[in-house]
């Protein structure tokens, strides 16, 4: 039998378009071991990989890569942890050898498998939560750090806000410079009902301009940096709008500072 | 430096996550064009894409130099995972070949959207002859098989796989000199 119909069948293999019975002929022929045939579907794949180098690159959106590296960091910390421990018990079994029997070894091994197993999903589940603490902490520092410097800012003033309600127990502090912007900090405030959020805003002249939302903690606190404005800030006030925000004030006031 | 993407796929197999964002990097706007063009859908593109590098992360391991380039392994593995999605699209009850009809249509209608399409697909099988161009065309972006494409075009399924075969020696030919 002549081998041309294999040198037709691994062009069209290579496109994707063998079907039937000739596929798995095909394949079984490639396992076989021919070298020709082998030859051309890697030179035929190496040809579609040209064609796709030949059309312009498109930039792919960006959460794919965030999307992809979040699944991938989650595994490639305990793929690496077991490998390095099958060589470590790879160094110990070669000696258990020696001394026991190789059922043994087997036998220790498959126990050791499933330990390593379990101990490197542990580790990278350790892993991911240190990530995720550490860039909470991060933050954290950011905002103290912002603080600090304000404080020390001779044109930074420090703005009480209170509740509007009697006996209301809400309040907040405004450190604050119209130049640089500055960071509220609330406490004793209820959280918002569901499809609400607080909503800032500086008021100068009478007229109120959004200055970002907020939600606070379990605990009712909250830090929220603040951008700073064209004009002089008259009264800092904070309203529960609907979630999302709103672009003039429509809630109730929450808190507010003293004109 | 940059690293050898035969290296960066060792890297891969060894568990080095970081490798795999440069893997990423080298190689998602090249098979990007590629994927987007069979499923015609940003949203499943996208996805599909994240498949693609997901499964080359997973499979690094088997990556074999001497079967072919970095380069050729990740457009393999886009281009069968892209139709792979079409497939499943179509199986879902769509009609068989309508991405490809309305791709067809769509290329004999208005001038201005026709030149616009050209921008993006253009490419080197332009300048293979019309009868090899379209199998590898409905083969390689429309997943059809060779018994589908024959069928199709009502030519003898000799014809058809001789056509494909031409046509890829002749495109190595063409882009040969090139590189």
């Amino acid at each position: 039998m002549t081998h041309e119909p294999y040198e037709t069948q691994a062009a069209v293999y290579v496109l994707g378009a063998l079907d039937g019975e000739e596929r798995s002929q095909f394949e079984e022929h490639l396992a076989g071991g021919c070298v020709e045939c082998a030859e051309a579907v890697r030179e035929h794949a190496e040809t579609l990989a040209d064609v796709a180098r030949d059309a312009p690159p498109m930039i792919p959106p960006a959460h794919v890569k965030t999307d992809l590296m979040r699944r991938v960091s989650a595994t490639g910390s305990a793929r690496a942890t077991r490998r390095r421990s099958w060589l470590r018990w790879a160094a110990v079994s070669a000696a258990a050898v020696v001394g026991v029997s190789a059922f043994a070894a087997g036998f220790v091994a498959s126990r050791y498998e499933a330990r390593i197993g379990a101990m490197a999903r542990e580790t990278a589940r350790v892993r991911a939560e240190l990530h995720r603490q550490e860039a909470e902490l991060r933050d954290r520092l950011a905002v103290a750090q912002g603080v600090n410097d304000l404080l020390s800012d001779p044109a930074a003033r420090v703005v009480a806000l209170r509740g509007s309600g009697p006996g209301d127990e809400a309040w907040g502090r405004l450190v604050w410079d119209d130049a640089k912007g500055g960071y509220l900090v609330v406490a004793n405030v209820p959280a918002a009902p569901a499809g609400k959020v607080y909503e800032l805003w500086t008021i100068s002249g009478g007229q109120p301009r959004p200055a970002g939302l907020f939600t606070v903690d379990a605990s009712g606190r909250a830090t929220h940096p603040v951008a700073p404005t064209r004009s002089p800030v008259d009264v800092f006030a904070v309203t529960l709008e609907p979630a999302g925000g709103v672009p003039a004030p429509t809630g109730p006031i929450v808190l507010a500072s003293a004109k | 430096m940059a690293w050898a993407a035969e290296d960066l796929i060792r890297q891969m197999a060894e568990g080095d996550a970081d490798a795999c964002g440069r893997f990423y990097d080298r190689y998602a706007r090249l098979v990007y064009p590629l994927i987007l063009r069979i499923v015609q859908d940003s949203a499943d593109a996208a996805d599909v894409l994240q498949e693609v590098f997901w499964e080359a992360w997973q499979a690094a391991a088997r990556y074999d130099p001497a079967r072919g380039s970095p380069e050729a392994w990740i457009v393999m593995r886009a281009r069968t995972r892209a139709i792979d999605r079409v497939r499943a699209v179509r199986r879902r009850g769509e009609t068989f070949v309508a991405p490809l009809d309305e791709a067809m249509a769509a290329d004999r209608g208005d001038p201005a959207q026709r030149a616009a399409d050209r921008v993006v697909v253009a490419d080197v099988l332009e300048r293979l002859p019309e009868h090899q161009r379209e199998v590898i065309e409905l083969a390689y972006y429309g997943g059809l098989t060779q018994t589908e494409i024959a069928e199709r075009l009502k030519q003898p399924l000799g014809t058809v796989k001789t056509r494909m075969r031409t046509g890829l020696v002749r495109l190595r030919e063409i882009m040969k000199p090139a590189t």
